[in-house]
């Protein structure tokens, strides 16, 4: 499929007198580029060029931010729970990934639950985990009546219940890149390696998971990037110092300093795009992208 | 144009005896205008902007849907009343609300940066709402209370009363919520410094640096800054935490379910909702009748039945029962055990506070 198009989208002109077929998918996606520029990318340029051009031609928003030792604090904390989160989430998701991948009756009802998340609100979710965290919530109940605590845990209003909560909300992300990738594969390549004498681990390391590496790959770069732009749940199930990014230009925006709040957007996006980069150089993810939408 | 000196009872039947009215379930017996003034009456629409949920719900029955029988104008609602999306309608001169409940500090901080705001016409506003209430671009229309609530089954029938109190903890151990920074929220130094022994009356002007050395007191103790007024009361039912300060209006529901806690009045603060009009609002005549009306007498005591939130009217409480009114900020004798809000104070020195507790908090 896709594989078929792409040679041709990306060594163009390479045969002559056939350049009129490339113009055909740029007129496709033309009315898609048109419309995201106008209502998409013109507004986030404008609000972004309030970070240099409000009150008048300036760079000390960033001088401020640079200087800001508030924002240190919030962009390290920021950047840690996506670490922490995008691991969670591909540590528990590869192995659902695998089961929706071999799933054969069972996989409408898999899919089910593992889109189930998605239909629900992350505000009514967030306030789920209130209930089940808190030191009389059901987890820690369960493990007082196990006898397996003595008293409480205190994991509601923690950067751990951040954490919880946030993989939940995230694991679809991770789970679908991944399933797709594994799915792709040929399943006479295992069969074949375990012919050759290859035990389970070893199919495993040297033919399933590098097959799945463009799935993860994707998955991992999608839950990066959605977690560092976090809000809702870091302020209902965190604790007093678990403070995001956006929480701080939410702040800025309701004080109504736009200018230093499109300053701090600015650097998350930069962020974002940093790190879409890095995994494009490394790892290529437009090759991840192209192989999990098949 | 006539002075509103007209008596409210000349202009409203007094149909309901709302004098006997119970506290609870009154719904059913609220009290009706029959008529308004030709001034107020008109065409068209009006669009208003609510902060949502429950309030809203309570806002059509007390207000919207009388006054559009009343008035023939009609009153379209939206939730989610926001200053920056004011600022941003206004800017853009998309004004797509005529009417919005905000606060008057939010007021003032727009106003301070431009010409947000549509001044009101105190020619049509009813005469019983005192002078307190009247702001050039707002006029308040709801007093509701920023107060200390407490499980009632956690200190073993000791009461906590004040600010003190709350930070006593070997008094009364266990943890602890307050309001944070975020959504637009002010962190409460005006209880820090209570609890210091700063007299109500002193407060303001506030002494920051007293106030956070109070904050760094009970800060260990506090595991929750909240943002949002679901939040505190989620951690009182759940046991979460023993004390925190909440909205008032969200403990009635709390304590109707059952959950064994209760507020204490003392030292709390009395804050205020506006209705505002944005610059440039396409139906900012209705509007105003509309301001007008819904802060007359019945229908601002119509709204303290349906949510236990104060008037702005002082003609509202003949309307509500004894029992009511021991439930509202704005009973007298509940008022005068709350401090008034200073926005004056926290339009000049939120920016500044904001950054200091920032930097308090995290650092």
């Amino acid at each position: 499929m896709s594989e078929a198009i792409a040679p041709a989208l990306l060594a163009p002109g390479r045969t002559a007198g056939m350049n009129w077929r490339r113009l055909v998918p740029l007129l496709l996606v033309a009315p898609l580029v048109l419309f995201m520029l106008a209502l998409y990318a013109l507004p986030v340029l404008a609000m972004l060029s309030r970070s240099l051009l409000e009150p008048a031609p300036t760079l000390a928003h960033y001088a401020e931010l640079a200087g800001d030792e508030v924002f240190h604090r919030i962009f390290t904390n920021t950047l840690w729970t996506t670490l922490v989160v995008t691991a969670g989430t591909l540590v528990l998701g590869y192995p659902v990934a695998m089961g929706l991948a071999r799933a054969r009756t069972l996989l409408p009802l898999l899919l089910i639950i593992v889109l189930l998340p998605f239909w629900t609100s992350v505000l009514v979710r967030s306030y789920a985990w209130m209930v089940l965290l808190g030191r009389h919530g059901l987890v820690n109940e369960a493990l007082l009546a196990m006898g397996m605590l003595d008293r409480p845990l205190r994991i509601l209003n923690t950067p751990l219940a951040v954490h919880i909560a946030m993989v939940h909300i995230l694991l679809p992300y991770m789970i679908l890149p991944i399933a797709n990738a594994l799915r792709q594969i040929d399943p006479s390549l295992a069969r074949a390696a375990a012919g050759l004498g290859a035990g389970p681990w070893a199919v495993f390391r040297q033919v399933t998971l590098p097959l799945s590496m463009p799935g993860v790959m994707a998955g991992i770069l999608l839950v990066f990037v959605l977690s560092l732009g976090f809000y809702i749940t870091p302020a209902l199930v965190g604790g007093p110092r678990d403070m995001t990014l956006s929480m701080l230009i939410a702040q800025r925006v309701e004080q109504l300093d736009w200018a230093y709040a499109a300053t701090l957007s600015a650097v998350l996006l930069a962020t974002a795009l940093v790190i879409i980069a890095i995994f494009q150089r490394a790892f290529g993810v437009g090759t991840a992208f192209r192989m999990s939408a098949r | 144009m006539s002075h509103p000196s007209l008596s409210r009872r000349i202009l409203f039947g007094l149909l309901a005896a709302p004098a006997l009215l119970p506290g609870r379930g009154s719904a059913e017996t609220l009290p009706e205008v029959t008529s308004i003034p030709d001034s107020l009456k008109g065409s068209g629409e009006i669009r208003v902007a609510t902060f949502g949920g429950t309030m809203q719900e309570v806002q059509k029955r007390a207000y919207f849907e009388p006054f559009e029988k009343l008035s023939g104008i009609r009153v379209r609602d939206f939730a989610g009343s926001d200053i920056t999306k004011i600022k941003a309608m206004v800017e853009t001169g998309n004004v797509e609300w005529d009417l919005a409940q905000v606060s008057r500090g939010s007021v003032m901080n727009l106003q301070k940066r431009g010409d947000y705001f549509e001044k009101i016409d105190y020619d049509i506003i009813d005469a019983g709402v005192p002078a307190a209430f009247r702001f050039e671009y707002g006029l308040e229309m709801l007093v509701w209370a920023q107060v200390l609530a407490y499980r009632t089954d956690a200190f073993r029938g000791a009461v906590p009363k004040g600010w003190a109190d709350f930070w006593d903890t070997k008094k009364f151990p266990g943890d602890r919520a307050l309001l944070g920074a975020g959504s637009g929220n002010q962190p409460e130094l005006e209880f820090a410094l209570m609890a210091a022994g700063v007299p109500p009356e002193q407060v303001y002007p506030m002494d920051l640096d007293k106030a956070f050395a109070s904050y760094t007191k009970i800060k260990r103790d506090v595991v929750k800054w909240w943002e949002t007024g679901a939040v505190p009361v989620q951690l009182l039912t759940d046991r979460e935490v023993v004390m925190t300060s909440v909205w008032n209006g969200r403990m009635a529901a709390l304590q109707q379910a059952g959950v064994p806690a209760a507020v204490s009045w003392s030292q709390g603060l009395l804050k205020r909702d506006c209705w505002a009009i944005p610059k440039g609002s396409r139906n900012r005549a209705q509007a105003m009748k509309f301001i007008a009306y819904s802060t007359m007498a019945i229908p601002q005591a119509r709204l303290s039945m349906l949510i236990p939130y104060g008037s702005v009217n002082d003609g509202a409480n003949e309307y509500l029962s004894p029992a009511r009114q021991e439930v509202l900020p704005s009973a007298p004798a509940i008022r005068s055990q709350l401090l008034t809000y200073n926005y004056d104070w926290w339009v000049e020195n939120r920016d500044a506070v904001t950054a200091r507790f920032n930097r308090w908090l995290l650092t």
